[in-house]
């Protein structure tokens, strides 16, 4: 019986089930506000506030407000309500790592769905050079870093009050996600402040950049996204691992080839047994993709709950049957 | 000997700046010349000097050295403090010309030097707090410990001053196993070496070559005489305190440092400086104490023997509990566990010392030296206590605690014991860190609720009481001039009418300064006058004042005297509105006169958890004022952070003893001075567009640029008979001012449109085939 479940989980086709995963967490994130869903506001996932009928709040927003109270009160008692964010966004984290990415982050789906546009127009991908790949994945922490410190430099009165939420300020979530429910009212450049006017500036620039950035390359954006950065701050702590057997590949590389961000380590590293980079979005698609029977899985609790199999591997790709469906 | 060797990247040798000029004996030499030089300048001065008015000799040895230098960089690069350290610098030329002699067993005790730092140093601060801190004594102290630290150099070999007598000896050997930084060598090269240069180079009489394998640098100083002697020693950069992550031969001494040290400085400063500086000082255990035996000018020393006495009790309780509990020998639980507490003293300290530099400890430097060197500098500090950011390195205390917890366990890792147990040691031995977080948030707590002790009171009194006797006078001149008639409305303000006419600083209140109650507050003043901008404060009257909170509660305002004015101040624990009423009676040969001043106030602050539901927009409905005037609010308004702007709608329902008014005018005036008047109709609503009345030149333009305006509503049943009720309201301009669609569609397209360019460009560079150049013939 067990074994029957697992073959079952193992040989699913994956990229199926990722899709449905990811449409209802998109109708769930993006417009749960008409069915009165509110998940609080501590989400590790880009759900944009900014976005009246999102059904929870991307953590970002309320860490950045938290900070950037005075320092005296934020080192006072208010300290306390900082320390309560973080560990509510760590529960939520902890029960799906970096999965928030892969299946539950409306914005990541956004891209997926952009990348199927693509496909289905026969325009090729474009992909960067290891070099460039290495040089362009620290942006995402000098991103993490604006989110920490404007706040904190405003709370001591370094920077005007206009630098509120200054990351929200240049991030393309805030002008796209509105979109979702027909609100256009973020696609403005705010003349009040010489500040303001130069961060909404450069957050249409993004925003532009995001739509031909995630029209040619896949999952564009969560390359540099700062929320990335800071799950993988905690991502040991979680209760969900991708883990490889570095005895048991073969290093064909074909993880590497279905791999949406690039990371070449889950092809080349056979001596780590914790295999989840920075840029990873534990979409799974590797795992999917591998031949080699219990080369990569992803594990609960140290369980192994997916894991690569042979007959999986032969099943999705279509191997067996002539008129099997193909996986990606 | 090696001569040359492939460097590390984390080699600090390796790095371009600092590889050069550690490696550079001429460098260090001058360095050390340089600071053997001030020393014993400070020395002289100070004999020199021995009145308050030399500023150098404490500069130089308490300012810089003391406590910024070492408590800077001991938990950063390590032991550099010592590798400039005149004494060791002279001592090594000493020891060379010397007697070379053993020092005799007993004195090979690393408990002197701590000893000498606890009792003679911090026991005799606390215990007699003015003693140290002339210059003449300072001199005297350091030119004593001169002279004993020569003749021990003459007498003994091997520098054992500095390992066993010096008073921060064995500190600085101790603090620093959390540097980030370690001396080893490579040991790969060392393997084949039959020369030990860097061990006959070394006037401590170590082994740099055996460093890495023993996971330790014994009593090394880092003066770096074995790098210069030999390529194969390394100055490697680590994780901070990586050392303490593993296993390395362990000594009690340092240990017992961590737990002197943390009771004779943190602990015992919130002792006999913190908590003897509140109100309830007289009650806490050491005054008692002190008292009863009639020694309380001595209080500061019973202090430091009760902090040392918690300190050791706590330190060696939990640590004998956790050897218990994981079934090992106490000494070994004491050695292994014990150096977790490392990092509660030092961050502490760090974070204390470099506040004070910023405040005021920069400016005796500076001060100090352009004294000693005849210059004429003006300097002021670089912050001012009570400056915002200065409370961040408050954070490195907490810090410093939370490695002490990460140290706890891997310091457990070393230890085999099963889990469970393992988890109870855990946490007996953070009993010491228990203890040290609830002093902290006990001497928060007592300065939170009995205040603190004020200082100089016979002064602060009469000061006082030469304010009150004034202030009469000055209102009652206001009076005489008959500024304020009686029949002109009062209303209520958010700004201080005194700095707005002075015209200081606009919309910093919330931000306020200083401001460390623990419930937020609000203040308000009452004010008259016909320019909104510049109006005055209102002289004594009878009034009567009251609030509705957010639970729509009714509540007495506080009323204190700021300044020479009237400030009326109202909790805001939670976000949602408080009505304001200032209520006042004038009856006069003509006419009775009602007035009422209202102030709607919305408390929206980020980080308070209270939901907006739509009982937040219920009216609060008074019986204590028989005139109101209520805002109808609209469905848009759903957050607390709802901004009245301009071109918006305002509706009002005037009420008379709780019904609708109707045919009562209502006033409403700009800052700019622009009135109209409207009528209230049979329901007793009255409705307008807030204009907009300015129109700024665009680089001075603001959208936080909030404009006031003061509704007043007239009511006059009889002739005789006039209620006035005041109503003040605060805009912003409308987003649409100053948000332009326009430009954002341009500069999203333009970006679309180039980086489309560049996509498809560089694709079709890449896809271009193969083409042989041509050579022109």
């Amino acid at each position: 019986m067990k074994s029957k479940i697992k073959k079952i989980i193992n040989n699913m086709n994956l990229s199926r089930v990722r899709f449905w995963i990811q449409l209802f967490s998109f109708v769930l994130f993006v417009y749960g506000g008409y069915f009165a869903i509110d998940l609080g506001s501590k989400l590790p996932i880009f759900t944009c506030p900014y976005n009246e009928q999102s059904g929870a709040t991307c953590y970002l927003i309320p860490l950045q407000h938290q900070l950037s109270m005075p320092a005296q009160i934020l080192l006072g008692g208010a300290g306390i309500s900082v320390i309560v964010g973080l560990v509510t966004f760590l529960f939520w984290f902890i029960f799906l790592n970096k999965a928030w990415c892969g299946y539950v982050c409306p914005f990541g789906t956004f891209q997926d769905w952009l990348t199927s546009l693509r496909k289905s127009m026969g325009i090729r991908y474009s992909t960067y050079t290891q070099n460039q790949f290495e040089r362009l994945s620290k942006i995402k922490y000098v991103l993490l870093a604006i989110v920490l410190l404007a706040p904190l430099l405003m709370g001591v009165g370094a920077l005007g009050s206009e630098w509120s939420a200054a990351f929200c300020q240049i991030c393309p979530a805030r002008i796209i996600s509105p979109m979702f429910s027909g609100d256009l009212s973020q696609w403005k450049i705010d003349f009040s402040t010489k500040t303001s006017m130069i961060l909404t500036a450069i957050g249409m620039i993004f925003a532009g950049l995001f739509l031909v950035g995630s029209f040619i390359k896949k999952r564009f954006f969560c390359f540099f996204c700062p929320m990335s950065a800071l799950h993988f701050i905690f991502s040991k702590f979680s209760i969900v691992q991708l883990t490889k057997d570095g005895s048991k590949c073969s290093t064909c590389g074909d993880c590497y080839a279905v791999c949406d961000m690039q990371i070449k380590d889950i092809a080349d590293d056979v001596k780590s047994t914790n295999i989840l980079r920075d840029d990873c979005i534990l979409c799974l698609k590797c795992v999917a993709a591998c031949p080699e029977n219990d080369a990569l899985h992803f594990d609960i609790f140290k369980i192994r709950a997916f894991s690569s199999t042979r007959e999986g591997f032969e099943k999705r790709m279509g191997l067996h049957k002539p008129k099997g469906d193909s996986g990606e | 000997m090696v001569e040359f060797i492939k460097r590390d990247k984390n080699d600090i040798f390796n790095k371009p700046l600092l590889g050069f000029l550690l490696k550079n004996r001429k460098f260090l030499m001058s360095l050390r010349v340089v600071v053997s030089a001030l020393f014993f300048y400070g020395i002289y001065y100070g004999f020199a000097h021995p009145g308050k008015e030399n500023l150098f000799t404490g500069a130089l040895f308490w300012g810089i050295f003391w406590a910024l230098f070492m408590v800077a960089t001991l938990p950063s690069f390590g032991r550099i403090f010592c590798g400039i350290c005149p004494h060791g610098f002279l001592g090594k030329y000493i020891t060379k010309y010397g007697l070379q002699k053993t020092m005799p067993k007993w004195m090979q005790n690393r408990y002197i030097g701590i000893t000498l730092l606890v009792i003679g140093w911090w026991g005799i601060y606390y215990t007699f707090p003015s003693f140290w801190k002339s210059p003449l004594t300072t001199a005297l102290l350091f030119y004593g410990v001169t002279l004993l630290a020569f003749t021990f150099y003459i007498i003994y070999k091997d520098m054992s001053y500095c390992k066993y007598i010096c008073p921060i000896g064995t500190l600085t050997r101790a603090y620093d196993k959390l540097s980030f930084t370690k001396l080893e060598t490579y040991t790969d090269s060392c393997k084949d070496c039959r020369t030990f240069e860097c061990a006959s180079a070394c006037s401590y009489n170590l082994k740099p070559f055996s460093f890495a394998k023993k996971n330790q640098a014994d009593d090394c100083t880092l003066c770096m005489d074995c790098a210069t002697s030999c390529e194969a020693v390394k100055f490697t950069l680590t994780k901070p305190s990586e050392q303490l992550f593993s296993r390395f031969k362990t000594l009690n001494a340092e240990v017992w440092t961590y737990i002197l040290i943390l009771g004779a400085i943190p602990i015992s400063m919130s002792f006999a400086h913190g908590l003897n500086r509140t109100k309830i000082a007289d009650s806490m255990i050491w005054n008692q104490t002190a008292n009863y035996f009639g020694m309380s000018e001595y209080a500061g020393g019973f202090a430091f023997a009760y902090a040392i006495f918690f300190t050791i009790f706590f330190s060696v309780l939990g640590l004998f509990l956790a050897s218990k509990v994981l079934k090992k020998e106490y000494t070994l639980t004491f050695a292994t566990l014990g150096y977790a507490y490392a990092p509660l003293f030092i961050l502490g300290s760090l974070g204390h010392t470099l506040g004070s530099f910023f405040t005021s400890d920069y400016q005796e430097i500076v001060g100090g030296f352009a004294q000693a060197f005849g210059l004429v500098v003006e300097v002021e500090p670089l912050a001012h206590r009570g400056d915002s950011w200065l409370s961040y390195f408050g954070v490195l205390k907490w810090i410093g605690v939370l490695w002490a917890f990460i140290l706890i366990y891997k310091r457990m890792k070393l230890i085999e014991a099963s889990k469970v147990r393992k988890v109870f040691a855990y946490f007996f031995s953070s009993f010491l860190l228990f203890f040290f977080i609830g002093l902290n948030f006990y001497s928060g707590y007592v300065f939170k609720t009995y205040g603190a002790k004020e200082r100089g009171d016979s002064m602060h009194k009469s000061a006082m009481g030469a304010l009150k006797k004034e202030r009469p006078q000055s209102e009652g001149s206001y009076a005489k001039r008959g500024q304020m008639q009686e029949s002109e409305p009062i209303y209520f303000t958010l700004t201080d009418p005194k700095k707005a006419v002075s015209g200081s600083k606009r919309g910093s209140m919330s931000h306020g300064s200083g401001d460390k109650k623990r419930v937020p507050s609000k203040e308000a003043w009452l004010v008259y006058g016909k320019d909104i901008t510049n109006a005055k404060a209102i002289p004594e009257i009878q009034i009567e004042t009251f609030y509705y909170d957010t639970k729509k509660k009714p509540n007495e305002l506080k009323v204190e005297m700021k300044k020479g004015s009237r400030v009326y101040s109202f909790e805001t624990p939670e976000n949602g509105y408080y009505n304001l009423y200032a209520k006042s009676e004038i009856q006069t040969d003509k006419e009775f006169l009602y007035k009422v001043a209202k102030l709607e106030y919305l408390s929206g602050r980020h980080g308070v958890e209270t939901l907006y539901s739509p009982k937040v927009k219920e009216r609060v409905l008074t019986d204590k004022t028989k005139i109101d005037l209520i805002r109808i609010k609209k469905d848009e308004e759903n957050s607390f952070f709802y901004k009245s702007v301009m071109g918006e709608e305002l509706a009002f329902k005037a009420l008379f003893e709780s019904l609708p008014l109707r045919d009562a005018t209502l006033v409403i005036t700009m800052q700019s001075g622009w009135s109209k008047k409207v009528q209230t109709d049979e329901d007793g609503v009255a409705k307008f567009h807030i204009i907009r009345d300015y129109f700024p030149e665009w680089g001075s333009f603001d959208k936080r640029h909030k404009e006031e305006m003061l509704l007043t509503l007239f009511h006059m049943p009889k002739e005789s008979e006039q209620y006035i009720l005041t109503y003040p309201l605060s805009f912003y301009p409308n987003s649409s001012d100053y948000a332009s669609y326009g430009y954002a569609l341009l500069l999203i397209s333009l970006t679309l449109f180039i980086s489309g360019v560049i996509v498809y460009r560089f694709r079709k560079n890449r896809t271009k085939p193969f083409s042989e150049l041509r050579h022109e013939e």
